[in-house]
């Protein structure tokens, strides 16, 4: 009994039942891989008027982070900060162990709002992503208009996204992209639908933050 | 039509809201006659020309925005953050 009450309360991926590992698409081809982001910390910091500064401070004396101030990630170890908006961030943790008593550091100089369970996100690569995420995305991907660590808010199919750019992997580019997460199901019918023409492997999430 | 962000750039007009014309100011409502208050809500100019007009960047940055448009050619003449421009001059 005690142990059907737990398995109720278990945390559930936001892409449970959405994704699923294998090989989608163009068989016999991996031109793209998707995989979940599963178990971040994610929280999004909103500066006061004119606080910008002593939020930069304390995040940079409890992370180690330079909050970007254009659209850009900073990494520092295990958190990342991607900009949201002028005077808005995300902050991001590697897991979420620790990670509400850690944003009590920021409580003083922000709206901190705890985001991990509200936002789905996934790290998709591959030589063809460009390709594939050009079938929705207005914006210009290619690494001379948008290099490593940039990032950007926009929409793709009518769903806001966040996406940034992370270091490459041998096999191309590494885009990571988060919407919301009642999103999830419907990002994913248009991105499953673009990137089978070029065969994609779903796989188990396990890659740290904007890194290869 | 393009709109350049301050923030995030060129972008597409299909990320952003329309509001109207910039440039109407609210009367203090406890003051203002009742003409004044209905000049304010319901009456607008409609310029075959230049136009300052609201924007909302709400697939983007969520910034609102004062865009300087030309209402014939659809070029764009200036892009300022309204939350700048309302707080300097009297827009």
């Amino acid at each position: 009994m005690a142990d059907a009450t737990t398995a109720i309360w278990a945390p559930r991926s936001a892409w449970a039942g959405i994704l699923h590992e294998g090989h989608i698409g163009l068989a016999g081809s991996t031109s793209i891989t998707i995989a979940a982001r599963d178990g971040l910390g994610i929280a999004s910091l909103i500066a006061p008027a004119a606080g910008e500064a002593a939020l930069a401070e304390a995040v940079k004396a409890a992370f180690g982070l330079d909050l970007p101030a254009t659209p850009a990630i900073a990494r520092a170890g295990h958190h990342a900060a991607v900009w949201a908006g002028p005077g808005q961030w995300l902050l991001l943790a590697e897991t979420r162990s620790g990670f509400s008593d850690a944003l009590q550091a920021l409580s003083g100089v922000a709206a901190v709002a705890e985001q991990s369970s509200g936002r789905a996100a996934l790290r998709l690569s591959g030589p063809r992503i460009r390709d594939a995420l050009a079938k929705g995305c207005m914006l210009d991907l290619h690494p001379v208009a948008f290099p490593v660590g940039m990032a950007a808010l926009t929409s793709i199919a009518h769903i806001g996204v966040h996406l940034w750019r992370a270091q490459d992997c041998p096999e191309g580019a590494v885009f990571e992209i988060m919407v919301a997460r009642s999103f999830a199901g419907s990002f994913w019918s248009w991105l499953s639908a673009s990137v089978a023409e070029f065969g994609c492997d779903i796989v188990a999430s396990g890659a740290s933050i904007g890194r290869g | 039509m393009r709109i350049t962000c301050p923030y995030c750039g060129a972008r597409d007009a299909q990320e952003f809201g329309y509001l109207g014309d910039a440039n109407p100011q609210r009367p203090d409502g406890m003051d203002a006659t009742e003409a004044a208050m209905h000049d304010y809500v319901h009456l607008r100019d409609n310029p075959a020309g230049r136009h300052r007009e609201l924007w909302y960047h709400g697939a983007g940055c969520h910034a609102w925005l004062v865009v300087t448009r030309d209402t014939r050619t659809h070029a764009i003449e200036a892009v300022e953050v309204a939350r700048k421009t309302k707080a300097g001059a009297a827009a």
